[in-house]
Formats: C-alpha cells, sequence, structure tokens
C-alpha cells in the first residue's frame, strides 16, 4: 500500500503540465479545495476521532476533548 | 454576472464568472474602483491628476513621479522609437486647432505655431521626475491609460483568483478564461454599420484594441480627415486606415499598436502591421479589409 | 485556430514594445498569497445520535440508548489590511446517554456488554483564535484553543505556515501543534480510574499540494503525533493503558473536475500506524455535482478498517500489565455514505449534510470477532455562511 502511494505520486507529479495564473479558473471553485467547509469538516472529524482509533488529517494534530 | 459603469469616456463592462454572483459583484467592485483610480491619476480634465500638475509645470519645473507614471513614460518612449516618432503624448495640443464638430479646417499657421508645442524627443524623464522643456506643452496619457487600465482591471481579477473575466473599456478589451477555460468570443464592429461584424476573434488570455475614426472626422468633399492627428505635420495622415484591430497579448500593446497603424497611409499600414507578427485587422476609407482577422 | 493565435516568433517592434509594457505594475506577479477579500461569519447546528444496543448484546437483557451529541458551532473569519486575517471560532456541545462501561462473557459464552447508566447531561464549550499573516511566497498561521468541560480541560496552541512554489503550481505547508490536556473524571455511581490527571499531545505535520493541470490536484502529507500522560480511558472499569502513544500518519489526496458534467471528483486517503499496533486505512470518495440555480449536490462515501491494539482484548482482564476492552481499540471495518446539499443565496451560503456509519462486521482482514459494542450512528448538520 505505501509503494504504490509513492509510485502514484512520482507518475502524478512528473505529469504535471505548466498551467498559466489565468487558466487557474476551475481549480479556484470551491469543491476543487482541499477543505470546503471547516466547521462542517471540524465536526465530521470529531465525530470519527471519537468512534476510532485513529486520527489526523491534513495538519497538526490540535488540542484534545474529552469526547467520548 | 455583468457588471456595467461609464468611465474612461464611454460605456464599460465588466463580465467576472466566480463562484457566486455576489463574490464575482465583490471582485467586480474591486476592479471598478481601480479603472477610476488610473482615471482620476491621469484625466488631464481633473485639476488634481498628475496630467495637470505636469502640464501646468511646463517650461517651468519639473514634477516628481511615481513608479507607474514613469513606467508608462518609458513604454510611450518605446513606442515612440519604435514607431518612428508617429506616436508622441505630447500631440494632444493640436486638438486646439481642429474641430471636428465645425466640418472646418484648421488655419495652417496655427497649426504651425501649435506644432512647435509638440515633440515627445524634448521630454525629460528619469524614475523620479519628469519635464516638459517648453511652455504649452502638454502630455495626454489618453493614448495609453485606458488600455493599461484594461491591463490593471483584469491583472487584478486574476489576482483574485476569479474563474474567468472579460474588461472592456468602451471597447478596449482583455479577458481570460471564460469559466471553464474556454475563450471569449468576441466580434469587431464594422465600422460603418456598428451592428454588424467586420471579424470575430477569441479571447483566451489577450487583448483586443481598436482604433478608428468612425465617429469623430471631418468630410469635405471626398476627403476625408481624420481625428488622429500626425504629430509631425499636425495634419491627419493622408489616406490613413479607417479603422485597425489588434490581438495582443496585452491591451496596451495591442492599443498603441492600433494607434500607430492608424498615423501610417494604409499600405504602409499594413505592411507594418503584418511585420508586427499578431492577429491583426485594417479597414481602409474604401471600406477593404485586411489582415489576418478579416474574413473570420 | 491559426490566424488568431499569437505567434511565437516576434518583431523586433513587438519584443520592444512587450518587454517596456511588462515592467508596469499591473503586469508584475499575479500570484502573491493573500487574504480574503471579503470576511465570512458562520453558524452551524449538527446533530450525532447513536444506534441503540440491542438486548442480546447486554448483560441485562435490556437494550440501551447511546451517546446524543448537540453541536453548535461558530465560525468568522475577515482579512485585516492587506496581509493579515483573523479567524475565531467557537463550539459548544451538549452531550447525554450512556456508553460503554465494560464487558463480560455472559452465560452464552458471548461477550456482553454493560452501559453506564444514562449520565446527566455533559456540556463542553470549546474557542479558538488564530492570526494569520500572507506575504508574496505564501502565509504563516498561529492559532489557540481552549476546550472546557467539567472533567476536561485542554489548551492548545499551533503554528503553520505555507510556502507556493516560484511557479505556483506547487505549495508546500508546514504545521506544528502541541497541547496541554488536564482530566478530573466526574465521581459518579461507580468510581473512576482516576481522580486527576494531565496529558500532553505534540504533533508535526508536512504535507505538498500539486496542481497537475487546470483540471486537476493532488496532495500527500506525513504527520507525526506524540501523546504522553494518562491516556487510559477514566470511565471504563477494566482500563490501563500506556502513558505514551506514538502515531504516524500518510496521507494522499485528489481532485479532478469535469467540464462536461459540470462536477468534481474528489479522493482522500490515510494511512495510520502507531506504537499500540493500530494500522487504520482510509479512503473517502466524493462527488460533487453543480446543478442550475447555485445549487451543488454531493453524495460521499468513506471506508474505514482498523486493526485493533496489542493490549486490546474484548473482555479485558486485569494481567498486571496493560489492557482494555474498549471496542474503538478492537479490530474493525465500517462504511459511512452520506449526502450533502449547498446553495448560494446571494451572499448567504447553506449547507445540510446527513451521514450514515455503520460498523461492518467481520469483512476485512484485520476483523477478527467484531466487538459488541461497536457503534452505528447518524450524523446530521445544518449551517450557512455569511459574507461581507
Amino acid at each position: 500500500m505505501k509503494n504504490s502511494l509513492f509510485v502514484l505520486s512520482i507518475i502524478a507529479l512528473t505529469g504535471c503540465q505548466t498551467v498559466e495564473p489565468w487558466e487557474r479558473g476551475i481549480l479556484a471553485k470551491e469543491e476543487m479545495q482541499w477543505q470546503a467547509s471547516t466547521m462542517e469538516a471540524r465536526f465530521r472529524q470529531q465525530m470519527f476521532n471519537s468512534k476510532e482509533a485513529s486520527s489526523g488529517t491534513s495538519g497538526a494534530a490540535g488540542g484534545g476533548c474529552g469526547c467520548n | 454576472m455583468k457588471y456595467a459603469f461609464k468611465a474612461m469616456g464611454g460605456p464599460c463592462v465588466f463580465r467576472i464568472k466566480a463562484r457566486s454572483e455576489h463574490i464575482a459583484y465583490h471582485h467586480a467592485q474591486a476592479a471598478h474602483e481601480e479603472v477610476l483610480r488610473l482615471e482620476r491619476r491621469y484625466s488631464r480634465y481633473r485639476e488634481d491628476s498628475i496630467t495637470s500638475t505636469i502640464n501646468a509645470s511646463a517650461g517651468k519645473n519639473s514634477v516628481s513621479i511615481d513608479e507607474e507614471t514613469y513606467r508608462l513614460l518609458n513604454y510611450a518612449d518605446t513606442a515612440f522609437k519604435v514607431s518612428g516618432g508617429l506616436f508622441d503624448l505630447t500631440s494632444g495640443v493640436l486638438r486646439r486647432c481642429w474641430d471636428f464638430r465645425s466640418q472646418t479646417l484648421p488655419n495652417q499657421d496655427e497649426v504651425e505655431r501649435t506644432l512647435t508645442r509638440v515633440g515627445w524627443a524634448g521630454v525629460r524623464f528619469s524614475k523620479d521626475e519628469v519635464f516638459l522643456p517648453d511652455i504649452g506643452m502638454e502630455i495626454d496619457f489618453g493614448g495609453v491609460v485606458k488600455e493599461y487600465a484594461v491591463d490593471a482591471a483584469l491583472a487584478l481579477l486574476k489576482k483574485r483568483k476569479v474563474e474567468g473575466a472579460l474588461v472592456d473599456l468602451a471597447g478596449d478589451i482583455g479577458a481570460f478564461s471564460n469559466g471553464f477555460g474556454t475563450p471569449w468570443d468576441i466580434g469587431i464592429k464594422h465600422p460603418r454599420s456598428p451592428e454588424k461584424a467586420v471579424a470575430t476573434v477569441q479571447l483566451a488570455n489577450s487583448a483586443l484594441a481598436s482604433s478608428g475614426d468612425y465617429e469623430r472626422c471631418i468630410v469635405i468633399g471626398d476627403r476625408r480627415y481624420s481625428h488622429i492627428l500626425n504629430p509631425k505635420t499636425g495634419w491627419p495622415t493622408n489616406n490613413a486606415p479607417l479603422a485597425v484591430s489588434i490581438l495582443a497579448p496585452n491591451c496596451l500593446v495591442a492599443g498603441s499598436s492600433a494607434t500607430i497603424a492608424m498615423l501610417m497611409h494604409s499600405s504602409a499600414a499594413r505592411a507594418w502591421l503584418s511585420e508586427l507578427g499578431i492577429p491583426w485587422l485594417l479597414v481602409d476609407s474604401d471600406l477593404n479589409t485586411y489582415g489576418t482577422l478579416a474574413g473570420i | 485556430m491559426g490566424s488568431n493565435t499569437l505567434d511565437k516568433a516576434k518583431s523586433p517592434a513587438l519584443a520592444a514594445l512587450l518587454s517596456s509594457a511588462v515592467l508596469l505594475p499591473a503586469y508584475q506577479s499575479a500570484e502573491a498569497d493573500a487574504p480574503p477579500e471579503s470576511t465570512e461569519i458562520g453558524f452551524r447546528y449538527g446533530k450525532y445520535q447513536e444506534d441503540t444496543v440491542a438486548g442480546s448484546d447486554t448483560l441485562s437483557g435490556q437494550k440501551s440508548e447511546r451517546y446524543d451529541i448537540d453541536v453548535a458551532q461558530f465560525s468568522l473569519i475577515a482579512p485585516v489590511g492587506d496581509s493579515w486575517s483573523v479567524g475565531l471560532t467557537g463550539q459548544w456541545e451538549s452531550m447525554s446517554g450512556a456508553s460503554p462501561w465494560f464487558s463480560l462473557y455472559g452465560a452464552d459464552g458471548q461477550q456482553k456488554v454493560i452501559m453506564s447508566g444514562a449520565s446527566i447531561e455533559d456540556r463542553r464549550a470549546e474557542y479558538g483564535v488564530e492570526a494569520r499573516y500572507f506575504h508574496d511566497e505564501g502565509n504563516v498561521g498561529f492559532n489557540y484553543v481552549n476546550s472546557e468541560e467539567d472533567d476536561y480541560h485542554s489548551d492548545s496552541v499551533g503554528a503553520d505556515a505555507s510556502l507556493n512554489s516560484a511557479d505556483g503550481l506547487r505549495t508546500y505547508t508546514l504545521a506544528l501543534s502541541a497541547s496541554v490536556d488536564k482530566i478530573t473524571p466526574t465521581q459518579g455511581v461507580a468510581p473512576t480510574n482516576t481522580l486527576k490527571a494531565d496529558k500532553d499531545i505534540h504533533s508535526i505535520w508536512v504535507g505538498v499540494s500539486q496542481i497537475i493541470n487546470d483540471r486537476s490536484i493532488f496532495n500527500l502529507g506525513l504527520g507525526y503525533t506524540q501523546r504522553q500522560g494518562y491516556l487510559t480511558d477514566p470511565y471504563k472499569y477494566r482500563d490501563n493503558r500506556p502513558d505514551n502513544r506514538e502515531e504516524l500518519v500518510l496521507s494522499g489526496g485528489y481532485r479532478h473536475f469535469f467540464d462536461d458534467q459540470n462536477g468534481a471528483l474528489q479522493t482522500d486517503y490515510r494511512y495510520f500506524i502507531d506504537s499500540w499496533d493500530v494500522e487504520s486505512h482510509t479512503l473517502e470518495l466524493a462527488w460533487v455535482q453543480n446543478l442550475n440555480n447555485d445549487i451543488q449536490v454531493t453524495p460521499f462515501v468513506r471506508g474505514y478498517n482498523q486493526s485493533q491494539a496489542n493490549f486490546y482484548s474484548d473482555v479485558a482482564v486485569d494481567t498486571g500489565g496493560y489492557y482494555s476492552d474498549d471496542h474503538r481499540l478492537s479490530s474493525y471495518s465500517a462504511v459511512s455514505f452520506g449526502l450533502r446539499l449547498k446553495k448560494n443565496f446571494g451572499p448567504w451560503r447553506v449547507s445540510a449534510t446527513a451521514e450514515r456509519y455503520e460498523s461492518a462486521e467481520g469483512r476485512w482482514r484485520y476483523s477478527q470477532v467484531p466487538n459488541k459494542a461497536l457503534v452505528d450512528f447518524w450524523g446530521y448538520s445544518l449551517g450557512f455562511t455569511y459574507n461581507f
């Protein structure tokens, strides 16, 4: 699993084209962002982190809570 | 969304594609503010503009300028050289001799007297200041500021990462991406029949500027006198084109190239434009169309 | 398209004009990072509802309600001057219901869960503040978050920095955070495992985001977190966990926009492994469909699978070492699916989401015997943002 992720990333990086600033209109759309709604993302992540043994998405861990 | 207003001597329109109409409107307001800023700064009609300050100090003292003004003067200087002296920001004073509404020709003595006040070569400028050597000399940024404003407004919208934008300031147009990265389709108006398109172009990340005298000219007999005056003679060039449109990477270059072409004989203009190497369209006084954009 | 395109070879006249023009301020770099153009304020309400535990799974034979949480969120992000932005967040939760206390083997040899009695309503309040500075190549942010409950107090600080590559196609991110938590468990009918304890969490994250072409982007991330202190669950009857836990996260994400469908595919993957031997995979897929009238519909699905902690067993026994029967440390898999709806009304953006999470039983390679206390739940939320 780790190997294929690595290979996939190399393929993606070498396949990159130059995208001029004026061609990035579509990339500015909300659905093309890494995280659209921070409030909803926080709500969902807290739900999962409280019920699963894993945590962490993007960014450092942040604060804790007694969330049960 | 479409945002219309008046500036730069004519009707202006922004067409902006953004996440929502509301956000697009915010961006349009900011771009509008930028256009007004340039208008306020460079309009010769405003007492507080840098143009008025420079002109009032002609023959007396130099005026300190900012980076943007210096670069515009620098650009005008390049255009002057590249056009063999035809593109001259000091030629604005000649308008005093000509009355296009009266349909009468000017007095030649008056033209010659006014011509002594025309001469870009005499203008002294540096990074920090500009000096017009003779009293009565005037700089008119009108030949560059409208086109520069198209580019400035578009740059502001690009910086704000809108999905697509088109800026139309009284006929000079710049655009990038029609939302899905597709180009904008623009029609070039026929000089005598504005509802017809003489050609259509696609703007992906480029600008279209047009110069034409279809609105203001003097017709005496079968001779037409364009309002675009040659800085060397004080008169319009003989057999000048009726209209020129140019597609270039930015509006400033498109606009000045169009102006330069309008100051040449039609045949010389055609040769110069095709040598320039960017898409062009020229309509001569016999309504013949030429150029790489013609017939599309 | 030939005569409409701009030729590569330029005449000297054109080259001179272009190079002179490009020096003007309007043509200078369009890619400097900048704060948001408008202020955004948002509110969101969410509800989290666990399914009841079946009578067949409890020792008493009675079914039991489980946890219910109501969440209210607030967020404000405002630009300050040309280079700064400030953010404020608030979150208030009210929790009620029962949770698993411990497990025993029943008369039939099966694991039976003993639930804590339905508890009094607990509340949590969290406040966060963030300041962000934008410069030509990226931005830097600092944040502080405080969380308060009757039995849990947490203070955390964090810093992050983003750097854009010269061509603007790649962004590097570094994030650091540290938190200090204090636990003072509420004494109820049953004694808790501790009266007072501390816990520290330190975390670091690095990531890179790359534009592949004008329709797709890709990201990779690596995170390391260390937790030290009292990590045992104070409310479980038999629970004793190591006082140290190290975690590693590897993640990747992809976004692709499809012009013909006017929609985007979003996919995110996370690999997690820690020093307790928990290993997990998470895969999320969403399709964002744009419709007329500023409406957006997004169906999404999430698959999750984890292996158990090395001291876990479905019925905990005090062996003298580490032990826990917390279902959250067991080996299991879960699938959730949901739908998100968004619509713009001028400066208002309203969104509603519903998601159903189910712990699947015995399907993936890590699964052994699924814990009877595994939870299924619904999560709903409704919120809006307003820009001005």
